[in-house]
């Protein structure tokens, strides 16, 4: 059985689907005994998906956007 | 409205074309096409809204300018977000320079075998109520800010843009191991950060 650390260490290839067939099989059996990497896992996936949300949603602001479009026209019509 | 990668290859190759061309459209459709993305991808790494509406100003202004010299080899938007990176960093004058992150300090506490030996707490399953909170928008924003830059832009790249690894590495300008390495490192961190602040936000809310 593959140890904790080697499982932490390859969660990116896990969960991004690189890891060999054979590998990927020896991660689902560790899992299945081991409950800590299950909660390591959910929350590695929860901070992924929370940052991600959170970054995306820093749109441009009306100001910002207003200036934008002023400086667009003015660039537009050289 | 952004540019989505996975998607609008072909209004790129059009751009590209029209660019080349040296029709005066064109500038007008790169405005639309990429300034949210240049916008975001700034403010993220600045977290100024004036730096970042300049540097969205000057790399529209470098690509319609400069858009003819475009050799195409690599992506149209390889170039954008290599533009946008750079102008980034000229705002911050002072780039610091981070040690790298060790990944064991990043993992939880291990025996000498590799194994885990502490209960971890799943905070996974109350951070939907969590997720509309301020001070948990707060908290994220400040854990990216605190990735070290190398780990940081990755991050945003891959995770926040949407960019394939090949695309981040052919952005970056490094090899694809080094991109995935980077990535899983910030994941590791901003893991570790929200952590410490989820494990105790359910008692902390039912305090108040
Ligand atoms: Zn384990």
């Amino acid at each position: 059985m593959i140890c904790c650390k080697e499982c932490l260490e390859l969660l990116h290839d896990y969960i991004e689907g690189e890891l060999s067939a054979e590998v990927h099989a020896s991660f689902e059996d560790h899992f299945e005994d081991c409950p800590p990497c299950i909660v390591f896992l959910n929350t590695y996936k929860a901070a992924i998906h929370m940052s991600q949300t959170t970054l995306k949603s820093n749109d441009i602001p009306d100001i910002v956007k207003e200036r934008l479009k002023k400086f667009i026209d003015k660039n537009k019509a050289e | 409205m952004g540019f989505d990668p996975t998607k609008d290859k072909a209004i790129e190759e059009q751009l590209v074309k029209d660019l080349q061309a040296g029709k005066v459209s064109s500038f007008e459709q790169l405005a639309n096409l990429y300034q949210k993305n240049i916008y975001t991808l700034s403010f993220n790494l600045t977290r100024n809204a004036t730096d970042s509406q300049d540097v969205t100003q000057e790399v529209l202004l470098t690509l319609f300018k400069k858009g003819h010299t475009f050799q195409g080899k690599s992506a149209f938007s390889s170039w954008v977000y290599r533009i946008t990176l750079n102008a980034s960093y000229m705002k911050l004058r002072t780039r610091k320079k981070e040690p790298n992150l060790s990944i064991e300090d990043l993992l939880p506490s291990l025996n000498g075998a590799g194994f885990q030996q502490e209960k971890l707490q799943d905070w996974s399953e109350n951070t939907e109520a969590a997720f509309f909170d301020k001070e948990t928008r707060r908290v994220i924003q400040k854990a990216v800010d605190l990735l070290p830059d190398k780990e940081k832009v990755v991050f945003l790249l891959r995770d926040v843009e949407g960019l394939s690894t090949e695309k981040v590495s052919e952005v970056l300008e490094i090899t694809i191991p080094a991109i995935k390495s980077r990535l899983h490192r910030a994941r590791l961190f901003l893991r570790k950060k929200l952590a410490s602040y989820f494990e105790d936000y359910k008692t902390r809310k039912e305090r108040k």
